[in-house]
């Protein structure tokens, strides 16, 4: 029963996109190698030292009308490292981001780049800065290498045209208008007029949101190339699979806040269990859709099982809650999720209390925990609202 | 300067890839030229609608009756009384009546007895002249249309000096070699031509410049500039080049069309008419950027400009002369840059006009230029 369930796991298991690096059921799972690389990377990340900070943000503030968006925030960025900005919509990313480049007004809190403080230089910010904004238009009847020579113009320096077109891919398009461009190529061309100024900074805000797959792969490709060259990049995304790829450190925002700021693999590592056992029960009514934080409210445990055999979810989770080395028990819509710092014991001691009580289960998986569990164990709420 | 170079090419080659707004800039304004021009302008020079009322049925009055039509001024229709052409002249269906009275023929031929002993070689016989009573006709005509009232004076003293002169042998002291009077008169078209390079100009910019500028505003073009070290000068200096261009190219179209279809001229300096195409282009793109700030929304940027406009196409003397207009609206009228503009054009195309007689339209168009500039340069924003 156990293996039929994992094989039925496992084909659940490929479409979805996760990163289970040392996980066996998504051993089927393809990922090219940069991905790998990129990975591997991280756990030479090093410590940086205070003085080689390029941004500093500090206590930056921000309302629109009475509503907070940037709520007192305040990191440092260093030289060559790409700093990412996760959060859901409306966390404040843009926000940040746009109060950094010195496009708003933040309303308390100062910015830096390079030294140079945005109240005060703004022109030498935008000297050192490039920028690709999240709703990004350009003049869609210019061709990319008309566009990428109209913006060289607006600076004192600028580097050629050829090499950028190479590093973005855009050699076969450079006679094209830019309306006749993929979703994937304009971001890329965004990008490049970003670079056009060789800036010390590239701000990129949510450059894959909208994009498929491959156009987001291609991407991601992009910033880790640059990343090698030692271009310091702030990055902003929703996607927990980019920043755990693009990033060295994390910015975890929600609500104008930041609530937690690590590299990627420390974060994870401060939820204390790394694995995740997730299952659904097959006829399980959606009716109880207790949240994470449901194991807290034992009031909802309703006094009896259910006539069918299959027991209330209040009381299969405080059931859970018991097995050894589980920390946690979340219902996320109709699937239930286990962390647990030992997955072996877990595993064999959950289907032992299943067999026991004569429940049925289906898609059981296994996996790694993500940022996504972090943001969740965090907030309460999702990355995405669904 | 770099980018001030990069914009304005830019920005012209925007225009020669857009389609849609090359329709609408050059076309409209040729189409219509063509429509108006050839609707309007069939019968030629401007004409008065007469009646002839012959009581005399002599043949001196028949002759007389047939001089009035051959002026070429007037348009000869028949009345069968004099009451009738009174009542059409009241309605203003006719514009002159002339009465030949009773008695016509017979005053002028014993008028003309007298006379002819006394006019030999010399013209001394001002004694006997005057000692016949002169035969006598009655003109009747609108004193309060100043324009018609001209004509038609005009006409019949043209007419009776003729018979005059020819009745006494006249010989002039000084003669007046006539040159093709024609040519010089005015037609509709010739008003309506320099009305046309006056409305286009003004479309194109308030139009043109307040739809574009409030849509790259709305799609967050303008904001990616601002993002880097791109001068707000050197952004709307790129954006008058390129307009100024795109303008004195569109203008010399629409002139050269209507020189060749309509035979049109511009007997002023071009230079002169150069300056008041730059003004024009610089009032109107100014009063355009500042529909573009003033506008909340993009979509509601075209309809202010429109609404701007629209009025100003049908009064401000593109079509119509102002002078038919009531008089309140024309004082509104004579503050509006159009008409200004247009009668600037008018005045350098049609009568060869320079500046010294074209100061009050400098001054009015200079105003608004400098005016509108500093209010837009106010409330521009990139976002
Ligand atoms: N110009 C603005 N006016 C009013 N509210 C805004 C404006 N820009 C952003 N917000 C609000 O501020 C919050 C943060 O927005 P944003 O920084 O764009 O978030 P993110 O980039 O993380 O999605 C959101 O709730 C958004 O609705
Ligand atoms: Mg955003």
């Amino acid at each position: 029963m156990l293996l039929l369930d994992r094989k039925h796991a496992l084909i659940i298991a490929i479409p979805q996109y996760r990163l289970n690096q040392d996980n066996g059921i998504v051993a089927g799972m393809e990922r090219s190698t940069f991905i790998q690389n990129a990975i591997n990377r991280k756990s030479e990340v090093l410590r940086v030292h205070a003085d080689d900070r390029v941004i500093e943000v500090d206590g930056l503030f921000k309302k629109y009308g009475n509503f907070t968006a940037v709520n007192g925030v305040s990191f440092g960025v260093s030289r060559g490292e790409v700093f990412g900005l996760l959060g859901p919509n409306g966390a404040g990313k843009t926000t940040t981001m746009e109060m950094i480049e010195g496009l708003r007004k933040p309303d308390g809190g100062s910015a830096k780049v390079a030294g140079h403080d945005t109240r005060t230089s703004l022109r030498k910010v935008k000297e050192v800065i490039g920028v690709q904004l999240q709703s990004t238009s350009l003049f869609e009847l210019l061709t990319v290498e008309e566009i990428l020579r109209m913006y060289a113009s607006f600076y004192p320096r600028s580097v050629p045209i050829e090499p950028l077109l190479d590093d973005m891919i855009l050699q076969d398009k450079r006679k094209g208008q830019v309306k006749h461009l993929s979703g994937g190529q304009k971001q890329r061309l965004a990008i490049a007029i970003a670079l056009i100024n060789d800036p010390i900074v590239l701000f990129l805000d949510e450059p894959t949101t909208g994009l498929d797959p491959q156009a987001r792969r291609t991407l991601w490709d992009i910033v880790l190339r640059l990343k090698e060259r030692g271009k310091t990049i702030v990055l902003s995304t929703h996607y927990m699979d980019e920043a755990h790829i693009l990033c060295d450190r994390i910015c975890l925002m929600d609500q104008g806040s930041i609530i937690a700021l690590d590299t990627p693999d420390e974060l994870i590592r401060s939820l204390q269990s790394e694995n995740a056992i997730e299952f659904r029960l097959p006829d399980q009514v959606d009716g109880y859709q207790t949240a994470s934080s449901a194991i807290q409210s034992d009031s909802h445990i309703p006094p009896a099982a259910g006539a069918d055999g299959s027991e209330a979810p209040g009381m299969l989770m405080g059931l859970l809650q018991h097995i050894p080395g589980v920390q946690q028990v979340e219902l996320r819509k109709d699937t239930y999720v286990l962390y647990t710092s030992d997955l072996q014991a877990t595993l064999t001691n959950f289907v032992q209390l299943m067999s026991e009580r004569n429940i049925t289960f289906t898609d059981l998986r296994t996996r790694t925990a993500t940022l996504e569990d972090v943001f969740i164990h965090m907030t309460g709420r999702g990355l995405r609202e669904e | 300067m770099k980018a001030y170079l990069q914009l304005t090419v830019s920005q012209l080659k925007l225009f020669a890839r857009n389609r849609q707004m090359l329709v609408f800039t050059l076309f409209f304004p040729v189409f219509f030229m063509l429509m108006f021009g050839f609707l309007f302008n069939n019968d030629g020079p401007m004409s008065l609608d007469a009646s002839i009322i012959d009581q005399d049925r002599t043949e001196a009055s028949q002759e007389l009756a047939s001089r009035f039509g051959q002026t070429g001024v007037l348009n000869i229709k028949t009345s069968d009384t004099e009451a009738a052409a009174l009542d059409a002249l009241k309605h203003n269906d006719l514009g002159l009546v002339v009465v030949i009275p009773e008695g016509y023929g017979d005053s002028l031929s014993k008028f003309a007895q007298v006379s002819e002993p006394s006019s030999g070689g010399t013209n001394g016989g001002s004694a006997a002249v005057n000692a016949g009573t002169p035969a006598q006709i009655r003109m009747i005509y609108d004193s309060s249309n100043l324009t018609t009232a001209g004509m038609a004076k005009a006409a019949v003293n043209a007419v009776t000096d003729g018979v005059s002169k020819e009745l006494v042998h006249f010989t002039p002291a000084v003669t007046v070699a006539e040159e093709s009077v024609q040519s010089q008169q005015l037609s509709y078209i010739d008003f309506l031509v320099p009305g046309i390079v006056a409305m286009m100009i003004m479309s194109n910019n308030l139009n043109g410049v307040a739809g574009q500028i409030a849509s790259w505003r709305e799609r967050g073009v303008l904001r990616r500039m601002q993002s880097t070290m791109l001068r707000p000068s050197s952004f709307i200096a790129a954006q008058i080049t390129a307009r100024l261009a795109l303008n004195g190219v569109q203008a010399v179209i629409v002139l050269l069309i209507g020189q060749f279809i309509f035979g049109t001229q511009v007997r002023g300096s071009w230079g002169t008419l150069l300056f008041f195409v730059i003004i024009g282009t610089l009032a109107f793109m100014s009063i355009g950027f500042i529909v573009a700030s003033l506008a909340r929304t993009p979509e509601s940027a075209n309809p202010i400009a429109a609404f701007l406009s629209f009025p100003m196409m049908f009064l401000g003397g593109v079509f119509f002369p102002i002078k038919n207009m009531p008089e309140f609206v024309q004082k509104i009228v004579n503050l509006l840059p159009i008409a200004h503009l247009s009668t600037a054009m008018r005045e350098v195309m049609n009568t060869g006009a320079g500046f010294a007689s074209l100061w009050t339209q400098t001054l009015v168009l200079g105003g608004w230029m400098i005016v509108a500039f500093a209010i837009a340069s106010y409330t521009f924003k990139w976002e």
